[in-house]
């Protein structure tokens, strides 16, 4: 190949590279979570009913993570107004008095989320 | 067509039969108990009775199926798989059979081209869809034990963790579930849609494939869609596999929709084609050896004949023979 075409291709690969790295470029403008309007609330009660939660939680959390992750929206507004950040660490600032919480029922029911590779497990946290 | 319709009615009915008594009559201890002991019972001994009583046939005649060089002279070399000798050979045969499906690699499709030219050609689809069909069902009903047994047996786990690798989707996508899905379709589109096999289909060809892909739908809707409590699953699991006569908790009325269907395909299981499960293992043409000229095979219900050698024959008529100038064997 001639030296003028090895040139042109490694220029449009050059390009076609900044122009796929600049889509990733975030898109700015997403707000991050009112901490303060997080942290004061009724822990008496879940996110959802119990029974939605017993069964539809990881739904929950996969919603959670496509709206935070994707969609930069990290705020969870329940029907009857209150609001959480939507962050796996919401579910463990209630559901800290036992560190096992999530992972007994996953045990029993010999359920392993891969969510722990990366996000830290209630139980390898300190008291 | 009616032999298609027909078979789509039933499994409806029976989709909507616990849908119906779960819902709206409260039927959780029947469709989450009953039902399944007693289908389990139904598998169990209608099985055992279909196997014994194929054991108990007499085979009349040696009949295993060959194509291959049986043995012969020692320099003649034998195909053992295609013409089994030893029963060894023959079991590797069954097991081929069973495992990878064999003889249906062979499978080849007969076209009538333009004009009067009919063309064979090879033909594996039918072998890979059948394949990996059988396989995943191994699969997904080997990685139901989670919900039986409270500590899962290290295999299982390592099926589970090879089989939802990708960790797409939450819960993580198990590619057998695609793979079954995809295979089944083949099945029941190559029935419609291909004249010739169209035509020999049966209700009960048709029956058996609605029936799975109305389970694997309930159970992949379960699973990644429309949730149910897989606590109380799991408690009504370990129960069952303990005999305990606990009632079932507050589950969804898809599980009792997957459950019951399960159990039909367990009651429908001995009475039907699908026992080919049990019956591929004591095929005579697959388990016999081909060694009819080494060893004399007896039909057990002959009659007792009773025989007359050349010997003896010649013993009694010698003198005669001698006479008469008819050459003997011995002087
Ligand atoms: C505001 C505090 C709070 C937060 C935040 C919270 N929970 Fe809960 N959760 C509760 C309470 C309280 C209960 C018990 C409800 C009851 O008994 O009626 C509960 C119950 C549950 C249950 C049912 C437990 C059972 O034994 O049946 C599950 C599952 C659950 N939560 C999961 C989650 C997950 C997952 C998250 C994060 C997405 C989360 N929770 C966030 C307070 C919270
Ligand atoms: C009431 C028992 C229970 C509790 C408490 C619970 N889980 Fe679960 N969780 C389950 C069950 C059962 C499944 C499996 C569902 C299935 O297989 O469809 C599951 C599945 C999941 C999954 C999907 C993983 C997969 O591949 O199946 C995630 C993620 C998850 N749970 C997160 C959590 C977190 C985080 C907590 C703690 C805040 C928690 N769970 C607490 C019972 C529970
Ligand atoms: C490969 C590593 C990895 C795995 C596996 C993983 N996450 Fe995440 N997750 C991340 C990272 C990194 C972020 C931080 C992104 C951010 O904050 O912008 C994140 C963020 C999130 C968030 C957004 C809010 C926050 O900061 O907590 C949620 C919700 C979430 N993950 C849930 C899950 C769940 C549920 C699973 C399991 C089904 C899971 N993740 C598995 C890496 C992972």
């Amino acid at each position: 190949m001639k030296p003028s075409g090895v040139l042109m291709i490694t220029g449009g690969i050059v390009l076609v590279m900044i122009l796929a790295v600049s889509m990733f470029s975030p898109g700015g403008g997403a707000e991050t979570a009112d901490r303060a309007a997080v942290a004061e609330r009724d822990s008496t009660a879940c996110i959802a009913s119990k029974e939605y939660m017993r069964s539809h939680h990881m739904k929950l959390l996969d919603q959670w993570r496509h709206d935070a992750v994707r969609e930069g929206d990290r705020i969870h507004e329940t029907p009857d107004g209150r609001t959480f950040e939507k962050s796996l660490n919401t579910c463990l600032s209630c559901h800290s008095q036992n560190r096992f919480f999530c992972v007994m029922c996953h045990q029993y029911a010999n359920v392993e989320p891969t969510c722990w590779n990366c996000h830290l497990l209630p139980t390898e946290t300190k008291e | 067509m009616k032999k298609v319709v027909m078979p789509l009615v039933i499994v409806a009915v029976l989709a909507l039969i616990p849908y119906i008594g779960v819902e709206y009559a409260g039927l959780d201890y029947l469709f989450g108990v009953i039902m399944p002991y007693t289908a389990a019972l139904v598998l169990l001994a209608g099985m055992l009775w279909r196997m014994i009583d194929w054991l108990r046939r007499p085979v009349p005649f040696n009949i295993t199926s060959t194509c291959g060089q049986e043995q012969s002279l020692d320099w003649i070399r034998q195909d053992r798989i295609e013409s089994p000798s030893k029963p060894w050979h023959a079991a590797v045969r069954v097991l081929s059979e069973v495992l990878l499906f064999r003889s249906l690699f062979r499978n080849n499709k007969a076209e009538l081209r333009k004009g009067p030219d009919l063309v064979y050609g090879s033909h594996k689809w039918l072998w890979l869809a059948g394949l990996v069909f059988h396989w995943s069902l191994l699969l997904i009903v080997v990685r139901h034990a989670r919900f039986f047994l409270a500590t899962l047996p290290a295999p299982v786990a390592w099926i589970e963790h090879a089989d939802s690798f990708l960790d797409v989707t939450v819960p993580a996508l198990y590619m057998t579930d695609a793979i079954v899905l995809a295979a089944v379709s083949y099945l029941v589109i190559r029935r419609l849609l291909d004249a010739k096999v169209r035509i020999i289909s049966l209700q009960t060809d048709f029956f058996p494939l609605f029936l799975i892909t109305a389970i694997v739908l309930a159970g992949i809707s379960m699973r990644y869609l429309t949730k149910v409590d897989i606590m109380s699953v799991k408690a009504l699991g370990t129960g069952l596999a303990e005999f305990s006569l606990d009632a079932p908790g507050e589950i969804g009325a898809l599980f009792y929709v997957h459950l019951f269907l399960v159990c039909s395909l367990m009651i429908y299981f001995p009475f039907s084609k699908l026992v080919h499960m049990g019956g591929i293992f004591i095929s005579p043409t697959r388990t016999m050896l081909n060694n009819s000229r080494a060893k004399r095979h007896v039909n057990p219900w002959n009659a007792p004949v009773k025989f007359r050698t050349y010997a003896e024959y010649e013993d009694e008529y010698r003198e005669k023979m001698k006479k008469a100038g008819i050459p003997v064997e011995k002087e």
